[in-house]
């Protein structure tokens, strides 16, 4: 099949993440022959998202990688005398650690089928800890500035608990210590739905797996910014849809509050004093064209964000309101630059809702795929499950000339661009690289309850002592496509501190749920 | 009356003429030397159905299904999905199934199948009897014409097939799911912030 691909193009691009989409939509866009390529079977990279069950093959997938290594294959025969050659990887290892946990009740383990798919392996989770002990891998290509750092130790908590008999609908509740329980009266309806939902087990889960698109890497995107100005000038957004972020969270003594950040939240706020509510509305006129009234912060240029914040007299909360979750910066960021992240934020809001982003429908995973249809309408050819060999350098000039794919054919190319995965340790090994580490939850309860059982929220969670990065944390619901009626999918996520994702996140996650397996509430 | 706006994706192997029978219902127009579909996104028609506007946004392949790497994001919020295969090649009535098995993968429920065996101008090297194509159809609950689109034959019918089984709005529900599409035009006048 892949034998009938043209052996002459412009460009070849091997990757379909984010960012070589966007250059694989670019090229064609402005006529240039462009061949994407992907060695996965699937479109999105490491951007990708999947079903439950897509998500249960990658990560068996990627286990019986990690255990295997491999050689890079090269046909010789292509390659001309005064050429060189480029060995590709034949497979990714930016992600490691992959661990799963499943907290439901034990009579779901019977066999069960997703309903729709067509092929599904039913497995029980809770597999051990596989520490692999290998180097980094991956760097950024030359061609690609913008690659976002590549994650890795990811754990996927897969937590779903069945219902104790004793308290309806809370399994995963958000721990009682922290006030949120508080919630009013669910209407009629909801009480109806929580009556007759009685609980999600994990046979629900695999039955109603394709409603999940699970991101491997999840974020949401500022209402303003390069990437939405590129989707709208590009007409990429027609091709997709948005909804708004509906909440800000923080953790903050002890408790998840929400963030008021618009005026009308501001106002509303039962948290917030009156006196309060004026600080932190002047606080915030000021900080939205900060650059008119330069006298204010001149004597905090070089110091740190907080220290300008109680020099303005927010309280210990509003302090926290803005440097946490609304600039989302660290104790030491600097003033400046504390004041264009609140900025931005500000400037953000009110565009397409009440908070400043936006969530796309159906993951994260959507988006690369939009730029490659954009590329395919434009004439892109695709071929997914095919790969690079080598890239074949000309001695004299340097530049690589052609490449020759996994059927060993040549195919010449004026321009390669590659993602980094699939660069070898050697050519990668001036790349610094930085580890995110990440844990997916699925849950049956929201960490704080509201009328609406169709929250999306953003979560700051500032590590305790101050010194560590805050944990950044996405609740996404049913509405969103990502995840079955009546569960709610999290993305939790932090730069790497420790050895593994699970110790950097699993104190986090224990403080803001509650599992049933650990035979608590 | 109320526009509702549905998507048709189009499925079906390269060559079995797709992109023309959309280009003959959307814009009653054949071209014999129709190149790989290049540059149109979707195309749209508004048809009335009952007290309804239908207004098909219909989705090419761009070419991505010749290396069977049609993207998931194709199938998404699809109402309906056209299955074409030709019927003088009996290989593209035998991917028919492979194509049904994406679209239950992939597809929304509920959605709409219709099946189109095109070139049926052709049916002195026909390879697919309408029989098979009806067993096949009836198994799996589609609709099943045979179409010609350089002929003009059933093309708009198979659209109105669609059209019918396509079930009215309920008078509560609004068709929108609360997402957004970003526009070029989106209102700055929105009270700043604070």
């Amino acid at each position: 099949m892949a034998a009938d691909l043209p052996a002459e193009f412009d460009v070849v691009i091997l990757g379909t993440g984010l960012p070589e989409s966007i250059v694989a939509a670019a090229c064609s866009r402005i006529g240039q022959r462009v061949l994407h390529l992907d060695s996965r079977n699937y479109y999105g990279g490491n951007w990708a998202s999947f079903t439950f069950s897509g998500l249960q093959s990658w990560i068996d997938e990627y286990k019986q990688r990690e255990a295997t290594t491999d050689e890079p294959v090269t046909n010789k025969e292509q390659i001309l005398e005064n050429e060189g050659i480029i060995p590709l990887n034949q497979r990714d290892r930016t992600i490691r650690n992959i661990e799963t946990f499943s907290f439901s009740k034990s009579e779901d383990s019977n066999i069960v089928e997703e309903i729709g798919a067509l092929s599904i392996k039913p497995e029980l989770l809770n597999t051990n800890p596989t520490d692999g002990d290998q180097p980094l891998q991956e760097s950024p290509a030359p061609e690609q500035p913008e690659l976002q750092e590549p994650q890795s130790e990811s754990v996927e908590h897969q937590e779903t608990t069945s219902e104790s008999d004793q308290i309806p609908g809370a399994n995963i509740a958000p721990n009682s210590e922290g006030g949120s329980t508080t919630d009013a009266e669910p209407n009629a309806a909801k009480v109806c739905q929580t009556e007759s939902r009685k609980s999600i087990t994990y046979s629900d889960i695999v039955r109603e797996g394709r409603r999940f698109n699970i991101d491997l890497v999840s974020k949401f995107l500022y209402s303003r910014g390069l990437l939405i100005d590129l989707l709208i000038k590009s007409n990429v957004s027609r091709y997709t849809e948005f909804k708004n972020v509906t909440r800000i969270l923080t953790y903050h003594n002890g408790r998840i509050e929400q963030v008021p950040c618009s005026r009308a939240d501001v106002f509303s706020s039962k948290q917030l004093s009156m006196i309060e509510k004026r600080t932190l509305m002047k606080f915030l006129t000021f900080c939205a064209d900060y650059e008119q009234h330069p006298e204010e912060y001149q004597d905090y240029k070089d110091s740190a964000f907080l220290d300008f914040l109680q020099s303005k007299r927010l309280t210990p909360s509003l302090q926290h309101f803005v440097l946490c979750s609304i600039a989302m910066v660290s104790k030491n960021t600097n003033t400046v630059d504390g004041l264009k992240a609140t900025q931005h934020f500000l400037r953000c809001l009110g565009r397409y809702g009440n908070t400043p982003f936006l969530f796309h429908m159906y993951g994260l995973g959507e988006i690369p795929q939009c730029f490659c249809r954009m590329s395919a309408v434009f004439g892109g050819i695709y071929c997914l499950h095919h790969s690079l060999q080598c890239l074949v350098i000309d001695e004299d000039s340097k530049q690589c000339k052609a490449v020759i794919d996994s059927s060993g054919k040549r195919i010449s190319c004026n321009y390669v661009l590659v993602e980094d995965s699939y660069l070898s340790e050697v050519t990668c090994a001036q790349v610094q690289y930085r580890q995110i580490s990440r844990a997916i939850l699925i849950t049956d309860c929201s960490v704080l309850k509201s009328e609406s059982d169709q929250e999306i929220s953003v979560l700051t969670v500032p590590s305790e002592d101050g010194r560590q990065n805050a944990v950044y944390m996405t609740e996404l619901c049913s509405s969103t496509n990502t995840c079955m009626k009546n569960t709610y999918l999290v993305h939790l996520s932090c730069p790497s501190v420790k050895a593994t994702a699970r110790e950097d996140l699993e104190p986090v996650i224990q403080k803001l749920f509650t599992l049933d397996a650990d035979g608590g509430e | 009356m109320a526009i509702r706006e549905l998507k048709v994706c189009l499925l079906g192997d390269t060559g079995v003429g797709k992109s023309s029978i959309v280009c003959r219902f959307v814009q009653d127009h054949f071209d014999h030397n129709i190149s790989p579909t290049i540059g149109a996104s979707f195309m749209t028609k508004t048809v009335p159905c009952g007290n309804e506007l239908h207004k098909f946004l219909i989705w090419d392949t761009a070419g991505q299904e010749r290396f069977h790497s049609l993207a998931p994001m194709y199938y998404r919020g699809s109402a309906a999905a056209v299955i074409v295969y030709d019927i003088t090649k009996q290989d593209s009535f035998h991917t028919l199934k492979k194509w049904v098995k994406e679209l239950k993968e992939h597809g929304p429920e509920n959605i709409v199948v219709a099946i189109a065996g095109n070139k049926c101008d052709l049916s002195d090297i026909r390879e697919v009897s309408m029989k098979d194509a009806r067993e096949y159809a009836d198994s799996i609950g589609a609709i099943v014409v045979e179409t010609s689109a350089k002929n003009a034959i059933n093309v708009e019918e198979l659209f109105r097939g669609i059209s019918r089984r396509i079930p009215p709005l309920e008078p509560h529900q609004n068709g929108s799911n609360g997402a957004m599409k970003l526009g070029r035009q989106t209102s700055q006048t929105t009270n700043r912030c604070c």
